[in-house]
């Protein structure tokens, strides 16, 4: 909460010049009532024109003033709330993209989506009433008694007994009403959760015919959203007219008072009008008054959910003022590492290995041995938990982070694009770099022929996520992106899976031939056998390293693995979109 | 006195309702829901009538109250009239509260049906449906405008009849008690009316701009998110905060306008409720100095015009949200409107098949403009291998999507054991068959539940069977939950080649006559790969199988090949055959996969 009122302190300014706008409303609206008695006592009943038409016209004049003062704050209102939003937007978005893997994956993209728009829009709305109306309501109720009083003390007493006593009830009943929506609120959750499931992977169930089983899963999640639903609503719609109907029977007791008063003389029947007026105008307060705390509810939930990404700690990622990066042999040295929501589970257990400069580094091994990960600590995208990793002498710590990711070209295992053309998502590497530079690294990648068959060249679009190229031209694109770097470090994690082997093979001489660091990860021996060192993973731990030759002659662990594909069935792949 | 407001006029700040095609059609379907509690319908109506009017009596039976208390009436009369205001007020909250009570229930209930049949109805659909939709506009139809639908029906309806009815009988009393002061009250409405047209004219411009905005911030977010390492490898934060800061001042500033001039409107109707309580409070003083009306008289004025413009601010505002949720629930309509995949009038139940799968002459195409798969005619024995081989778009998945039935071909045969699939009850058909599809669709449940999903009626043993059987047990076992653990959809919870392994463990556990198999591509390591070869092998024997080939290890092994191209076949035979035939093959064969694969 704190951390929101911060951002509204920029706009103090504009929030205190609303403020008191709404306040100079309110005034005039609790004048009113008073005026009414006042034109009742003094021109109706002394049958006194001028005294209407005096007061009448003040009346008037006030509700002009009240208007013009209402305009006027929907601009500062408009601009606390707007430009909070916008601040606010931008802190998260910032922050988010200096989130560490394991950050982003603790949020899902949807939720972290759901939270910059809907929630702060939530936010948004909650300032923009705060400032207009939030206020107004309590404090019309608190001054709307206070003027009664001002008016009439023993007419007043009925009001200062009701409306405490109602509106206690109605905080009590809204609130409990706030807690059952949420729990509403879960169960919708539920619900739209079976549906994008539902959605996502409608192939798979069409394939093993799972409508009905889906439907009944569904309906299961339907019911309790209905009840739920239902229970909550009929709590809160059913309140509001019992505590109407105390107000309304506190009128009454005005009455009934007013006419003793009356009677005995000690009230003029203005005043018996104009208390009346303010119970009833109390009574509108107090439907105000619960929207208020289904909306406040709503908001704080959404601030809650805003303010948890925006105290996210920062990572490590932006050290900025680390040593700038040296080229040099990249040495892992008993580099131990857990992803936090699996902490009792290593992914790496004591990796050491040195890979000279512009060598290449082949990484092997089964499905979840920690190969990516291991790439993934090379741009320092996660740290390790133990252990270090240094770049030509330096531990990767102390060196600036952004220094080292310009010197690290990595192609991750999903070809992932940009909407944008091919050259934009090449520029990516090199944003200066010339068409001579394009061409070089596509054809590097092997895919300058193909780009180069298109009609609109290195100017075609991307679509989203490039859902117009296969997944090997994607791949081979997502590697011309990082050699347009011209990196010192080359990280290929399985990512030539969807090429076929002569096209893979190409490539990989293309990259043997220039001067990088190279770390591959493959599936087959064959890729990578003519590395310099191969390193071999098995669920975490390393398995040996060593080039080719040696580990054959040596290494259990590799024979197996060298003879399971050597035999007839060799893995090999096909190239697929 | 009169029901709280339930909406303020400031909870509308949404944007302007989108266009609606056809009003009268959708209402009437949702209608039809609502017509199925008719009887609870009609009673909630009638105590909206009867609410409506106390809500009306009230007023008058308090003006004339206050008269009495003035005039000083004997006690007995006060008494009388205490007693009836009373009973007014709690018939009211009797009558409102049931409405209330009653018409949640029916909103409820139709809303739940409604998601029922919905959902219901997306299984029926074909799957082209979902390969054209969007799948965030359709998770948007599914869950905003159905919420959009569920909160209006809770409360629109009633508070939409309650509106109309006391404005034209506010209006009616009004005229009774006070002509004058009537015609006085009323020379607020042109005042709104102008003013109403001023702020919208200028609020659906800047909503339609804040609209696009946020679209566009919105589809930046995502990519942005999504692309969230790929950034940092390139150290690309700044350029990506730059752009978004752009595109976020751009949403800022069509905000800024939206939010003024909609907040002008609560203003503008609070203005004109002060104008008409001094028009009504002077007027009516100075009516009543004349002795044409009484002090009980602008009371009672002094609550009707309240009751007057408040309906008309709610109707304003009721009027927005109605509109906004009918244009939801065309849009959900449009939905269950969609045809849903064509059935024959008679069809069969395919009983256990022996597996014998025929194509004949088949032809398909998605677009009807681009023939997808000509003419198409392969016969596989029971228990035979068809490996697809062919470049990317050759019509290899369309095979298998033709199989499954998840289209009918547009001319020619899928006939199984004989039986043309056109006339076999979809559900039959796929009974018969398991798949393990390239993207291995898991669903965010324990393992067990996914393994299960093959055949829901496994036992925990036969779960664990068939996990055996896909080399999946071991790393299974290891989870800290094992067969319990819950499968996150996105995140590491475990890797792609694991997630590829329960696949296959649940097409084990189905035990099927045909197995679709389309290979994927990558992300299984060797050691794994052994196993699963070694697991399809066995899963592959004794039924008929087709594979989508992308490893030479399935294709050595196959009774048939199938070369495609371009929709066609252009060759056909097994491995040793198509290579002496020295055509398509041995060229895809050599250049894929190395002279080696020939030898």
């Amino acid at each position: 909460m704190r951390i929101i009122l911060s951002y509204i302190k920029v706009y103090k300014g504009s929030a205190v010049i609303a403020l008191l706008l709404m306040l100079l409303e309110l005034v005039v609206e609790l004048l009113q009532p008073l005026i009414m008695g006042i034109i009742i006592d003094r021109g109706v009943l002394r049958q006194d024109l001028s005294a209407v038409a005096g007061w009448g016209g003040l009346l008037l004049g006030l509700s002009l003033l009240a208007f013009i003062a209402g305009i006027t704050n929907s601009f500062f209102a408009a601009n606390v709330s707007q430009g909070v939003a916008r601040d606010v937007r931008e802190a998260m978005f910032k922050r988010i993209q200096y989130f560490i893997p394991a950050q982003l994956q603790k949020f899902s993209l949807s939720t972290l989506l759901t939270r910059m728009t809907s929630d702060v829009t939530q936010l948004q709305s909650l300032l923009f009433m705060a400032m207009r109306i939030m206020l107004r309501a309590p404090l019309f109720i608190l001054f709307g008694l206070v003027m009664a009083i001002i008016v009439e003390p023993s007419l007043a007493t009925v009001l200062l007994l009701a409306v405490p006593l109602l509106l206690g009830c109605m905080v009590i009943v809204m609130v409990k009403g706030v807690k059952r929506f949420r729990s509403v609120q879960t169960n919708l959750d539920q619900v739209n959760h079976r549906l994008r499931e539902n959605l996502f992977n409608m192939r798979l169930v069409k394939a093993y015919d799972r409508g009905e089983f889906e439907q009944k899963q569904f309906e299961e999640a339907n019911g309790p959203l209905q009840v739920a639903n239902t229970k909550a609503l009929r709590l809160m719609e059913t309140t509001m007219p019992m505590i109407m109907f105390g107000m309304n029977m506190s009128l009454i007791a005005i009455l009934w008072v007013g006419s003793y008063q009356l009677n005995g003389g000690g009230t003029q029947p203005g005043e018996v009008v104009s208390v009346l007026n303010y119970g009833m105008r109390i009574m509108f307060s107090f439907g105000v008054f619960s929207f208020l705390i289904m909306l406040f509810s709503r908001g704080r939930a959404s601030i809650s959910r805003i303010v948890s990404i925006l105290e996210e700690y920062e990572g490590n990622d932006r050290n900025q003022d680390g040593s700038s990066y040296q080229s040099g042999a990249v040495a892992f040295n008993h580099v131990s590492f857990n992803y936090p929501t699996r902490s009792a589970y290593p992914a790496l257990e004591d990796i050491s290995f040195t890979v000279p400069r512009g060598k290449m580094l082949g990484i092997l091994g089964e499905t979840g041995s920690g190969k990516t990960t291991l790439a993934q600590l090379i741009p320092r995208l996660y740290q390790p938990v133990r252990g270090t990793i240094s770049f030509g002498g330096i531990d990767s710590q102390d060196i600036r982070v952004e220094d080292l990711r310009e010197k690290i070209g990595v192609v991750p295992q999903e070809a992932h694009l940009f909407s944008g053309t091919i050259r934009e998502n090449l520029l990516w590497g090199n944003k200066e770099a010339t068409m001579e530079d394009l061409i070089q690294s596509t054809k590097d990648a092997g895919i300058y022929e193909f780009i180069k068959e298109l009609p609109d060249g290195f100017e075609t679009t991307i679509g989203q996520k490039g859902v117009n190229f296969s997944g090997g031209q994607k791949q081979r694109i997502c590697i011309a992106r990082a050699l347009m770097k011209r990196p010192d470090i080359l990280v290929l994690d399985d990512s030539t899976s969807a090429l076929d082997a002569k096209t893979e093979s190409d490539i990989l001489n293309k990259l043997t031939d220039l001067p990088y660091t190279v770390f591959i990860i493959a599936q087959k021996i064959s890729s990578v056998k003519e590395a310099d060192q191969l390193l071999l993973l098995h669920e975490g731990k390393m398995q040996g390293v060593g080039n080719h030759k040696e580990l054959l002659a040596s290494n259990e662990f590799y024979q197996t693995l060298y003879q399971s594909q050597q035999k007839k069935g060799e893995v090999h792949y096909v190239e697929n979109s | 006195m009169s029901r709280t407001p339930k909406s303020h006029p400031h909870s509308r700040i949404g944007q302007k309702p989108p266009k609606i095609n056809d009003l009268k059609a959708t209402l009437k379907k949702v209608w039809k829901y609502v017509d199925r509690q008719r009887n609870l319908f009609i009673l909630v109506m009638v105590m909206v009538l009867i609410s409506s009017a106390l809500s009306l009596v009230g007023p008058y039976v308090l003006g004339v109250t206050v008269d009495r208390v003035i005039e000083k009436v004997e006690t007995t009369t006060l008494i009388q009239l205490f007693v009836g205001l009373a009973a007014i007020y709690i018939f009211q909250m009797v009558t409102l509260i049931l409405q209330n009570y009653w018409m949640i229930g029916i909103s409820q209930h139709t809303v739940y049906t409604m998601r029922n049949h919905l959902f219901a109805h997306l299984q029926k659909l074909s799957l082209s449906y979902f390969q054209k939709q969007q799948h965030g506009e359709l998770m948007s139809r599914l869950t905003n405008d159905m919420e959009n639908v569920s909160r209006t029906l809770n409360s629109s309806i009633i508070q939409f009849t309650t509106s109309i009815l006391t404005l034209v009988g506010t209006i009616g009393m009004m005229v009774w008690l006070s002509p004058v002061l009537t015609l006085l009250t009323l020379t607020i409405v042109p005042i709104l009316i102008v003013g109403m047209k001023w702020i919208t004219k200028r609020t659906s411009v800047y909503f339609k701009d804040q609209q696009k905005h946020l679209g566009d911030l919105n589809g930046y977010i995502e990519e942005s998110l999504s692309g969230h390492a790929i950034i940092k490898l390139f150290s690309r934060e700044k350029e990506t905060i730059v752009q978004f800061n752009e595109k976020n001042e751009q949403l800022k500033t069509a905000g800024y306008w939206a939010q003024t001039y909609t907040g002008f409107i609560p203003k503008l109707m609070n203005m004109l409720n002060n104008v008409s309580f001094a028009i009504i409070v002077g007027a009516g003083g100075y009516l009543a100095v004349q002795g044409s009306i009484s002090v009980g008289v602008i009371v009672t004025f002094t609550t009707y015009s309240r009751q007057f413009t408040r309906p008309l601010n709610d109707l304003a505002n009721q009027f927005n949200m109605i509109l906004s949720a009918v244009a939801g629930a065309e849009r959900v309509f449009q939905v269950m409107d969609e045809e849903p995949e064509k059935t024959e009038k008679k069809e069969d139940r395919l009983q256990a098949v022996k597996g014998d799968v025929r194509f004949e002459s088949v032809s398909f195409a998605y677009e009807t403009n681009q023939a997808t798969l000509k003419g198409i005619t392969l016969h596989a024995n029971p228990g035979e291998t068809v490996a697809l081989v062919g470049p990317t778009g050759a019509g290899k998945t369309t095979i298998i999507s033709l199989l499954l039935r998840f289209y009918d071909p547009d001319s020619g045969r899928v006939l199984i054991d004989g039986k043309d699939t056109k006339q076999v009850k979809r559900e039959s058909l796929r009974e018969q068959m398991a798949v393990v599809l390239q993207d291995s669709f898991l669903f965010e449940k324990s393992i067990r539940e996914n393994i299960r999903y093959g055949r829901l009626g496994a036992t925990d043993e036969e779960v664990e069977q068939a996990a055996r059987d896909a080399n999946a047990h071991s790393f299974i076992r290891k989870l800290p939950d094992g067969y319990d653990t819950v499968l996150q959809s996105s995140g590491s919870s475990i890797s792609q080649g694991q997630r590829q392994l329960l696949s296959i463990a649940r097409a084990m556990i189905k035990d099927p006559a045909i197995l679709v198999l389309d290979e994927a591509t990558s992300s299984i390591d060797t050691l794994t790969e052994m196993k699963i070869n070694d697991a399809l092998k066995k899963l592959m024997k004794g039924r008929t199988s087709f594979v989508i080939a992308h490893r030479l290890h399935t294709i050595y092994q196959a009774d048939q090949i199938i070369v495609l191209q371009n929709g066609s076949i252009i060759e056909r035979g097994n491995h040793d055959e198509l290579v002496a035939q020295n055509g398509f093959y041995r060229g895809l064969v050599d250049v894929q996969f190395g002279q080696q694969a020939v030898d």
